[in-house]
């Protein structure tokens, strides 16, 4: 813990050393707090799920110098047996990165601290951050930039969700070199944090067999250790956006040499003293290329993205398989679709298929797999008032997820919600999965 | 000297001797009042007061940058109060070429996202305020293209003698996109700029009223200071407070771009 806790000092006092340096003289600090709670009724059983109480306060310094130095925290306090801080996997984290726990139920997570300010021609933001790529919403294509916590499979906001890396990111326009209106980001990330999974027994524990390996009867299953890449600066992840705005359409060319942020679950057999399956988790390098787009055209706005990842394993069933994985690579795209010519009314749909480009018998998941989105949502009374539902649906098992919710503008800085979440289809989908788990919720959000 | 005193001396007799024989053409007010000044570019502090029927007010405050690129325009809104939606920000590019859309970008922080939103939404409601789109794309200026104009009369808002015109949208299209039937405005002829406007629905109800108060010169520009919407079928009101006006800091390029949006102020 002392290791842990140095290290991220260490990155702190990078990024505080780099904002000292700006002129203080007239530093002025900007102070708010957002505190929010959630309380889910799972609808099977009549427990409570989950009950959460977060405080998240943030301050923003401004410097003479024209620097600027944000700082985010997350205080989360969870209870509920399946939804603990301990129900997470934390081997994915960096050591840095790393969230600290305060016993079994209270975390403490320093969730953003980056200095950011014009250098020459670039504009650098240094230090803990969100880096957010792509145009889909609900279901990621190029976001992968940052690893998310699935603590609540695809429940929770990607905004908390999302891990935030120790990232360098530099960005400058291009105008003369490629042609005037196009911007250029670069990123360097040697942040080796990944995908944080729920635990084995966790509520929201994978037992889809797309995603986790099903040993046969009598087969005991072993999870080891994940072989995370090594502490060098040759396991940094690296990527490279090229974005414009021309003739009403906003492009952007994406790559990224990431260690992905999904382990590969290899497996081992061995019959003797016991048949057991070692599972040995495994990350490993993949070539991003992407590019996004988006249109708006009357009431209706036209958006994209496409991804390409190149050498990914997946599961496979087949008896023949040593490790239990396949290679292939991955395309990915989602188009999407939004129409708001009704006053205070957006309706929005989207496609998302995934392809792989080898597609060996036993692979658990289908060569190509298709998701379809649809989000309705009107305002009322000068948009203190929300409704909307949201239904995400997967073809090719029939199983999905619907989710409504009603939230109100209490008073100027408080808002409260109602919302639920009802998986359907089969157990074996990725949403049905999760068909035990439905639930009514309530929250609130308090800013300060 | 004697040009000078010329010149000011009719622009002075000019309001007493229109008024006194017939009217002056409602397009010709309408091309007076967007000829008026507005500077190139400016930035001020914009507070939006919303209070509904039952006189429960929220308030949003929010750093705006406004700058022409020609006959172009382009305006950024920066949410900075309360902390729910600060870092909300908005970037519209009105462009003069009727034929185009305008390009609109939202950025909610809690996407961490720009997002595309549609510019064809002219009649909706800015934001949870009484005033719409489309009302803020114009400012302080008036929808050539929109209305056919005619001017009815005379009255005095606040102290101040003006001419009231009345817009009606050219078709039933435009009408159902801006979300009036009519519209009447009262245009201070001394200085071009509207006092009061008065709002039908397209079915020809009254909506709702506007009044443009403390209006004063900065650095030389006729610049309004207060705006009070009330809406008469919802009975919700809207007070806008700009403060910190220059038109002189200098705007950035790089405010009005997506990035800005991202990176907030």
């Amino acid at each position: 813990m002392a290791c842990e806790r140095w290290r991220c000092a260490r990155a702190a006092v990078v990024v505080l050393s780099l904002a000292v340096t700006d002129p203080a003289e007239a530093a002025q600090a900007d102070i708010s707090h957002i505190l929010s709670s959630r309380l889910a009724v799972g609808t099977d059983e009549a427990r409570v799920q989950q009950f959460d109480l977060e405080w998240r306060p943030e301050v923003r310094w401004r410097f003479d110098g024209g620097g600027r130095l944000t700082g985010m925290g997350r205080a989360r306090y969870q209870p509920s047996d399946g939804m603990r801080t301990g129900d997470l996997g934390r081997g994915t984290y960096s050591r840095p990165s790393r969230p600290t726990r305060l016993g079994d139920r209270l975390e403490l997570e320093l969730r953003e601290l980056y200095y950011e300010r014009p250098v020459g021609g670039w504009y650098v933001s240094v230090g803990k951050q969100q880096v957010v790529w792509g145009k889909a919403d609900g279901l990621k294509v190029l976001d992968v930039v940052d690893p998310q916590s699935f603590r609540e499979f695809i429940l929770e906001d990607f905004e908390q969700s999302r891990i935030p890396l120790w990232t360098l990111d530099a960005e400058r326009p291009l105008d003369g070199w490629l042609g005037d209106g196009w911007t250029l980001q670069l990123l360097w990330i040697p942040d080796r944090t990944y995908d944080a999974l729920p635990a084995p027994g966790a509520t929201y524990a994978f037992r889809s067999p797309r995603l986790v390996p099903r040993a046969p009867p009598g087969v005991r299953v072993r999870l080891n250790d994940a072989r995370r890449p090594g502490p060098t600066l040759a396991a940094s992840d690296a990527g490279l956006r090229l974005s414009r705005y021309a003739g009403g359409w906003d492009l952007s060319f994406n790559y990224l040499y990431q260690y992905h942020n999904q382990p590969v679950l290899r497996q081992r057999f061995s019959a003797s003293p016991v048949p057991t399956v070692e599972i040995r988790p495994v990350y490993r390098r993949t070539h991003l290329i992407g590019a996004t787009f988006s249109h708006a055209s009357g009431d209706w706005v036209t958006r994209g993205e496409i991804g390409y990842f190149t050498e990914r394993l997946f599961l496979t069933d087949a008896p023949g398989d040593g490790d239990g994985v396949a290679a292939s690579g991955e395309l990915d795209y989602v188009l999407g679709l939004d129409w708001s010519g009704a006053t205070d009314t957006f309706i929005s749909g989207q496609l998302f298929q995934s392809r792989l480009s080898r597609h060996r018998s036993g692979i658990t998941r289908p060569r190509l797999d298709t998701n379809l989105t649809l989000l309705v949502r009107r305002n009322f009374r000068n948009e203190t008032m929300t409704a909307e539902v949201l239904w995400i649906v997967n073809t090719n098992e029939g199983d999905g997820l619907v989710r409504p919710r009603l939230a109100y503008d209490l008073e100027d800085n408080l808002e409260v919600w109602l919302g639920a979440d009802v998986f359907y289809g089969d157990t074996e989908g990725l949403f049905g999965q999760f068909r035990d788990n439905d639930r009514i919720m309530l929250g609130m959000k308090l800013g300060l | 000297m004697r040009i000078a005193t010329i010149v000011c001396a009719c622009g002075l007799l000019l309001p007493a001797l229109v008024s006194a024989g017939s009217l002056p053409d409602g397009d010709e007010i309408a091309r007076r009042v967007n000829a008026r000044d507005e500077g190139v570019a400016v930035s001020r502090n914009l507070t939006m007061q919303m209070t509904d029927r039952h006189g429960k007010t929220r308030t949003r405050e929010t750093r705006a940058f406004r700058k022409y690129y020609g006959d172009d325009k382009r305006t950024v809104i920066f949410y900075l109060k309360p902390s729910n939606v600060r870092n909300t920000a908005f970037l519209t590019w009105d462009h003069a070429d009727p034929d185009r859309d305008d390009d609109q970008w939202l950025y909610l922080p809690a996407m961490r996202k720009v997002r595309r939103i549609s510019a064809s939404d002219r009649g909706d409601y800015f934001l949870g305020t009484d005033l719409t789109y489309e009302d803020i794309k114009l400012e302080s200026r008036l929808g050539i293209d929109d209305y056919r104009r005619r001017t009815t009369g005379e009255d005095v808002v606040d102290g101040h003698h003006c001419y009231l015109l009345e817009s009606v949208p050219v078709d039933e299209e435009t009408a159902a996109e801006l979300g009036y039937g009519k519209v009447e405005q009262c245009v201070d002829n001394e200085i071009w700029m509207v006092r009061r406007a008065r709002f039908w629905d397209t079915k020809g109800h009254p909506l709702k009223t506007a009044y443009f108060r403390d209006i004063r010169r900065v650095q030389g520009i006729w610049t309004q200071h207060r705006i009070e919407v009330e809406n008469h079928k919802t009975g919700h009101r809207t007070l806008f407070l700009f403060s910190d006006v220059d038109y002189e800091r200098g705007v950035p390029d790089a405010l009005f771009t997506q990035n800005a949006l991202r990176r907030g102020l």
